[in-house]
């Protein structure tokens, strides 16, 4: 089973393509030659992946290395900007592997301003599922997160700010529950003895203080910091070191909502039950969650097959909400992978946050072969 | 294949005098062509050796391209340029010199920072903040890259930069900085800390072959030839010879000294006078248990080489090049 002829790839993509714009997904093109500043703001990750070059004036450029910021820039630059609109794209992307071509066909919708987020998460779901059958694709099993319900469970339980910060981020990473919880390790001189010290006393106070003592050696703001953050960090760290560790309860909420993975029906269920048992009111995020399963079952999606965990996260830090992967039935690669991605426009220029939602194709990897798909 | 075998060593500053004296201390002259500004030159003796006088960058690249077949280098420029390095190069032995470590500094004043956890946490939170990465200077981007990305630091962004690295966060042009540093002076002088484990790299300058060079007969039997007086002088210096005399020892004398020191026998004399082969680092613990066990007196001296049948720097090469 090797790689598609080049003639099978241009079918697929044309296949996708007319089934996305049949849908009201127009194709959007933006060029291959892309401003590498926003994708350098993506993280070190992608930048590491660019093929970079530059023109004669010494104006830097980079190969387009996907199409969701092209996208995003193309629609925040038209007319449309902050209104409802959708695109489909289809064409080669650019970044570095260590294994196969660094040329690649990428396909795929993107959704825009549309205030009915979980229609619009079921419809990008639904036709990104529907590209892939008129592409002649394989059979796919769908998984699903929503970083929505964790944020709100978060919001629920009465926890420091740190430690919010720190759930939320071992999340995204798909980090362990123990990992995250561990308390904050390090060899060296602690300050414990500083800390017991300060036990009691004003939180304002030792903060002051702290800010006292790095006056006194000079230090306004170093390193881009200032003396207040290090000193309410410092005071943080060390309470979190000195403290009996995470409380138990809330532990036992986390770690079982941590461990829901089953078929959507039956984690709402357990997720209402959780939030009962443990008198928080997530019933927003819940509520969401079964719109968003009502307009899937509305598609004809058949929710009962997918598989949603709390864990999910595909440990992208920009997906905001709903996130899901579609991989091949036979083996397991990643098909389809996409999600909700509420602040990106903003960060990319947009005045207020623009809902967007969005799902990648990976053209190559669809497993076509010649004569795949006529008696179906 | 014929065709001499190419060996780079450094062309200029400490690297290159450091160079040519442990290959000088391996009974192996660097003959430089007439003057210093030729850059081929052979080694006194070997007629199918060829030296080449290089910059420590144009090693890497010409050992990676297989243009060289052995050279001196740092390993922090060889898996700094190149990715897979272990797949290209076989770092047949370290040589003492040219130490350095490759670290993550942050300014001192962050008195909240001390692991690559706590830099992750503050990381997250610049960003959340600010809206903005917080920015790393460096020259060693890719070995950065890797470092933080095995320590699920994400929230930073690279700047790179040339020379004076250190300084980069006291002129407001980054807030950290992955550089190399000897003695770390440098770093406390610019008020910055090495974290805990903020260690990327523990480099120091290397006999490196390259896998990618052509490699035939010739080639190989100057290899064999350099490699086992290097091996023979290595083996010199790493070990010393312990000698002491003790009337009575016991059946598990030797035995001890083995399991406890890595002391191997050399002679042993009906009178109790023995001698003992000692890797250089256990050399006063085995004294002074030589002492504990009845010598009155433990001399101690090093050896100039100690050439072995066998020759484990070449049969190391010989195994990667198949």
């Amino acid at each position: 089973m090797g790689e598609p002829s080049l003639a099978l790839s241009r079918a697929a993509s044309a296949a996708i393509v007319a089934h996305l714009e049949a849908a009201g997904y127009p194709l959007c093109e933006p060029p291959i030659l892309q401003k590498p500043a926003p994708f350098f703001e993506s993280g070190e990750e992608i930048r590491s992946r660019l093929y970079l070059t530059s023109d004669p004036s010494g104006t830097e450029y980079c190969l387009r290395p996907e199409y969701t910021i092209p996208v995003c820039r193309a629609y925040l630059a038209s007319q449309e900007a902050g209104q409802p609109a959708s695109f489909c794209y289809c064409g080669p992307v650019f970044r570095y592997r260590s294994e196969g071509p660094s040329e690649f066909l990428q396909a795929g919708l993107e959704n825009f301003g549309r205030l009915d987020r979980e229609a619009a998460d079921a419809e990008v779901l639904g036709l990104a599922l529907d590209a892939v059958v008129s592409a002649r694709g394989p059979k796919l099993n769908v998984r699903f997160g929503d970083a929505g319900l964790i944020h709100a469970l978060i919001g629920a339980l009465d926890l420091s700010p740190q430690w919010r910060r720190r759930i939320l981020r071992g999340h995204a990473q798909e980090k362990a529950l123990d990992a995250v919880l561990a308390p904050p390790s390090g060899s060296g001189p602690d300050h414990s003895g500083v800390l017991a010290a300060l036990e009691g006393t004003d939180k304002q106070d030792a903060r002051a203080l702290v800010e006292d003592l790095l006056a006194i050696a000079g230090i306004s703001t170093v390193g881009g910091r200032t003396a207040a953050e290090i000193a309410e960090r410092f005071l943080e760290q060390a309470a979190l070191k000195s403290g009996s560790g995470f409380p138990a309860e809330q532990r036992a909420i986390l770690e079982e909502f941590l461990a829901i993975e089953s078929d959507p029906d039956q984690a709402s269920a357990r997720l209402r039950q959780l939030a009962a048992d443990a008198d928080l009111n997530l019933s927003l995020a819940l509520d969401r969650f079964d719109a968003r399963l009502g307009f899937m079952a509305a598609r004809g999606l058949d929710v009962a097959e997918f598989r949603f965990a709390t864990r999910f996260a595909r440990n992208l830090d920009y997906y905001t909400g709903f996130v899901f992967e579609a991989r091949d039935d036979l083996d397991d690669k990643p098909i389809i992978g996409g999600g909700r991605y509420d602040a990106l426009l903003r960060a990319l220029g947009a005045e207020t946050d623009i809902p967007a939602v969005g799902a990648a194709i990976w053209v190559e990897r669809l497993r076509i072969s010649e004569n795949a798909g006529w008696w179906r | 294949m014929t065709g001499n075998l190419v060996l780079a060593v450094p062309s200029k500053g400490r690297l290159q005098e450091n160079a040519a004296a442990f290959f000088a201390r391996a009974g192996l002259d660097l003959i430089q062509g007439r003057g210093a500004r030729d850059y081929r030159g052979r080694i006194a003796g070997f007629d199918t050796v060829e030296v080449a006088f290089l910059s420590a960058s144009e090693i890497v690249t010409q050992l990676a391209a297989g243009g060289a077949h052995l050279g001196i280098t740092g390993e922090d420029l060889i898996r700094e340029t190149v990715p897979d390095a272990d797949a290209k190069f076989e770092l047949l032995a370290p040589l003492g010199f040219g130490h350095a470590n490759v670290v993550v500094a942050v300014p001192q004043a962050w008195i909240d920072v001390k692991t690559m956890a706590d830099l992750e946490d503050v990381a997250a939170a610049y960003r959340a903040k600010r809206g903005e990465r917080m920015r790393v200077a460096t020259k060693y981007v890719s070995l950065t890259r890797r470092f933080f990305a095995a320590s699920h630091v994400t929230d930073y962004r690279i700047v790179e930069s040339t020379g004076a690295t250190e300084g980069a966060p006291a002129a407001g042009t980054a807030e950290l900085i992955v550089d190399i540093t000897t003695t770390g002076a440098t770093l406390a002088a610019n008020a910055l800390k090495v974290l805990d484990d903020g260690i990327i790299l523990r480099s120091e300058a290397n006999l490196v072959a390259s896998l990618a060079a052509p490699w035939g007969k010739t080639q190989r039997e100057a290899a064999r030839i350099i490699l086992s007086r290097i091996a023979a002088e290595e083996v010199a210096r790493t070990t010393r010879e312990v000698s002491a005399r003790i009337p009575e020892v016991d059946v598990e004398f030797f035995a001890h000294a083995e399991v406890l020191f890595a002391a191997r026998p050399r002679r042993h004399l009906t009178d109790g006078w023995l001698t003992l082969a000692c890797p250089t680092t256990k050399v006063p613990a085995l004294a002074d248990w030589l002492i504990t066990q009845g010598a009155a007196e433990v001399t101690v001296s090093a050896l100039d080489y100690i050439f072995a049948a066998e020759n484990k720097l070449y049969d190391r090469l010989l195994a990667r090049l198949g």
